[in-house]
């Protein structure tokens, strides 16, 4: 152990006094500074577009426009009726929006209201429905028209129209609306809340249902669970004010952002790193004949080999922990806000971790495809004694196999390539699967109907294999 | 018998010992069947012409090739089975003395100071013995070849092994440099008592160097021969340059019953230092005309192309 020990710490210092190894770490530091200039230039692009966007405000005569363009539409004899019905109401709801001086684009909730007078109008509802609708609407009063639909629902539950359940999951969203004000106005901070709503919606009506919204399929019960933590952890972050990854610019969040690309681009950077150190571990030492160097030393050489290894682990971990920590120092120092809320359910409760746990984790999780590519740039640098091949078919496989894995996973539809170690790379996913990735250098290419543990599994096996390799060859091959 | 077996041990114990050891690369026979022992205290030379295979013996003393047949112990620990015992004893150059040239000599050394238990005071010392003590913290990229050789030597050194095995150390090295590593390595034996096998196709060298020569060719041993200091045992080689040859041998045989080859161009005698006064003494009585007496070397070189026949290579 001692002596493995030694061989360890000569094998770091070694490494460490190679000019490469300085450039690469560089190297890989330029990509979290590039990270951040990609991001920074993000913003100051989007911070561009608003001013030409904002410049545009004269509601009323745009809604006049629009209505003109309608009607100008209608005299075309080729359109159908339908098409022709849905003009026409919405040339009225223009009029209406006018003769009641109602920005039917400031807000959500108004533009539903216009909405829904039109129909009670076409319907012959009565006037007491639309004289009770046109009120709310005037009242300018975001909490009465919630108190209205709340009422509307309660209404249709009486009726029997919907059941108990959907009943309870309206409530749940209109407080959740009551609460922040959702649909309110149109700030930028509405897009997002919007969304999750109609995300939440969507989830509940499939649980409810029991079939998937997306493609009508059944639902499996995992996927019902999915669609049941997916409503929570919605709630969870609008109540918490957590916006999801991508509406970053419209919230001015842009540290998530950063905080996304920056993961994936420096642990493209770490492994590109960590297969040019493991494809010269062995090779370059023959190449440079101070193989003999160690050979001669009274170690046996698995101990030699060993020690090479354990010495290219040791700086993947160490470098993803210092870019980890670097990424949260950037996120804090460069950009405004939280940084990236990981949300998971637990024992029914939504719990969340925050920017620096979250870091330090994903990247270890990313750390593991490339640890796997390292070992297998070894085993090569150590069976070919060629430096040359060991990093060129690394860095091939490390950037192709996503590209390979999308197109076997496209054409061959049998259950063995799950087995396929580059099928179960994506251990990242997997750990966290309610991450949504804005950029992935290994691609969503991979089957992901495996579990994580399964795929632990394979990369295991795989990695057993390498390392029963690599030492068999280094072993029993003369050192010539 | 029993006695003078004893007496051999006490005075040196047998350091590396080779037993019946061979190698094939395919079909060809590299090393055949060749066993020889180095001991204490001792500079043991390893002839052959290129491609005779010394290189291939060393490296499977070192274990960098695996042998066919045969054993090999050093200091008593089978170089096979106990790996890392055997290897404690043993400080290596094997082909170029090659060293990381992106690291200073001083820290090329300190690795291996790690790894073999070696304080930084003896880091010193060594780079004192092979003087490069000033130059020790510039990179090896910018050292010179002798430089590098004995930065290599410096490495073996520094765990003080019992043996050194060194192969053809002298390449690269300028006369001043061959005659310190020489000086260095007859120290080294004759003071501290290591072992020293040393491989080399320069027989002056070696001739100067070595207490004992083995001749190695085709992978066979040809020839051992022991390097003996003739002044010590009173025998003396000589050659005599006279003008009356037929009558020079006439009187040598006669008087001081020596056989001679007559085909050669110059008498050449083996006598004990004794007598060359007397035989002398009776050529110039006889006036042979005598041009020149010259004391002769037995040298390697006659040992040499003696058992190599020429010293034709296998290539």
């Amino acid at each position: 152990m001692n002596k493995i020990y030694k061989l360890f710490i000569n094998e770091n210092i070694k490494t460490w006094k190679k000019f490469a190894t300085k450039l690469l770490i560089v190297i890989v530091l330029l990509a979290l500074i590039g990270s951040m200039g990609l991001v920074k230039f993000i913003k100051y692009m989007n911070g561009r577009n608003d001013i030409t966007y904002n410049s545009a405000t004269d509601w009323k005569t745009s809604a006049k426009e629009e209505k003109q363009n309608l009607s100008e539409a209608i005299q075309n004899d080729v359109l159908d009726k339908q098409l022709i019905e849905s003009y026409k109401a919405q040339i009225e709801k223009i009029d209406m929006a006018l003769e009641e001086n109602i920005n039917p684009y400031s807000s959500y909730w108004k533009s539903e209201l216009l909405n829904q007078i039109l129909e009670a109008k076409m319907n012959n509802l009565g006037n007491n429905v639309v004289q009770e609708l046109t009120q709310v609407l005037k009242s300018d009063d975001y909490t009465k028209y919630i108190e209205f639909e709340k009422d509307k629902v309660k209404k249709s539950l009486e009726k029997k129209d919907i059941t108990q359940q959907e009943y309870n999951d309206k409530i749940i969203i209109l407080d959740l609306k009551a609460k922040k004000e959702i649909g309110k106005t149109e700030e930028d901070k509405q897009y997002w809340q919007t969304y999750l709503i109609s995300k939440i919606e969507n989830a509940q009506s499939s649980v409810r249902t029991g079939v998937d919204y997306k493609n009508n399929n059944v639902l499996t019960l995992e996927e019902k669970q999915k669609y049941e933590e997916e409503v929570l952890i919605g709630i969870y972050s609008i109540e918490n004010d957590i916006a999801p990854l991508e509406f970053a610019d419209s919230t001015g969040n842009y540290r998530i952002m950063f905080e996304s690309i920056a993961t994936g681009f420096v642990m493209a950077m770490i492994g590109i790193f960590a297969i040019i150190i493991a494809g010269g571990v062995i090779s370059t030492e023959h190449s440079s004949g101070t193989i003999k160097f160690w050979a001669l030393t009274p170690n046996k050489r698995w101990k030699i080999l060993l020690s090479k290894t354990l010495s290219v682990m040791f700086y993947i971990v160490t470098l993803t922990l210092i870019m980890a920590i670097l990424t949260v120092i950037c996120g804090e120092l460069f950009f405004e806000g939280n940084g990236t809320q990981y949300m998971y359910v637990k024992d029914g409760t939504v719990t969340s971790i925050g920017s620096l746990l979250l870091m330090i984790e994903l990247y270890f999780a990313k750390s593991i495809p490339v640890i796997i590519f390292a070992l297998f740039a070894i085993m090569i640098s150590t069976v070919t004694r060629n430096t040359a091949v060991a990093v060129s078919f690394g860095v091939a496989t490390y950037i192709g196999n996503g590209i390979a894995m999308a197109i076997i996973n496209q054409f061959i539809k049998k259950d063995w390539v799950k087995f396929i170690p580059f099928n179960n790379l994506n251990i990242a996913d997997k750990i966290f699967p309610n991450m949504t990735n804005m950029m992935s250098m290994t691609g969503n290419n991979y089957a992901t109907s495996t579990s994580l543990w399964f795929s632990l599994g394979v990369l295991g096996v795989c990695a057993v294999l390498m390392i029963v390799t690599m030492h068999d060859s280094f072993n029993h091959k003369d050192i010539i | 018998m029993l006695l003078e077996k004893g007496m051999r041990l006490k005075m040196a114990n047998t350091i590396l010992e080779i037993k019946n050891l061979s190698k094939s690369f395919g079909k060809r026979k590299v090393i055949d069947n060749i066993s020889l022992e180095v001991k204490e205290g001792e500079v043991y030379g390893f002839l052959g012409p290129n491609g005779s295979g010394k290189t291939t013996t060393i490296k499977m003393i070192l274990r960098l090739i695996d042998n066919d047949g045969g054993e090999i112990k050093v200091n008593g620990y089978d170089t096979k089975k106990q790996f890392e015992k055997a290897m404690e004893y043993i400080g290596a150059i094997v082909e170029n003395p090659d060293m990381y040239k992106y690291m200073t000599g001083r820290d090329n050394l300190k690795l291996h100071a790690r790894i073999r238990n070696v304080d930084s005071k003896r880091i010193d010392e060594v780079l004192d013995l092979v003087g490069l003590k000033d130059r020790a913290d510039e990179k090896v990229g910018k050292y010179s070849l002798g430089m590098k050789q004995r930065l290599g030597l410096a490495l073996t050194l520094l765990h003080k092994p019992k043996i050194l095995v060194l192969d053809e150390p002298t390449n690269g090295l300028d006369p001043a440099g061959i005659k310190q590593l020489r000086d260095i390595l007859k120290e080294i034996a004759h003071n501290d008592g290591v072992a020293v096998f040393v491989s080399s196709h320069i027989l002056s060298e070696m001739q100067l160097m070595c207490d004992k020569v083995a001749v190695l060719d085709n992978g066979k041993i040809v020839k051992t021969e022991e390097i003996t200091n003739d002044e010590e045992s009173g025998i003396e080689n000589i050659e005599i340059r006279v003008n009356n040859k037929e009558k020079a041998i006439e009187i040598l045989k006669d008087k001081f019953n020596m056989e001679l080859k007559t085909q050669s161009k110059h008498i050449e005698i083996t006598t004990s230092v004794v007598q060359i006064p007397s035989i002398v003494k009776e050529l110039a009585i006889n006036d042979v005309g005598i041009r020149a007496i010259v004391p002769k070397e037995h040298t390697l070189e006659d040992i040499f192309f003696d058992a190599t026949k020429g010293g034709r290579g296998n290539e």
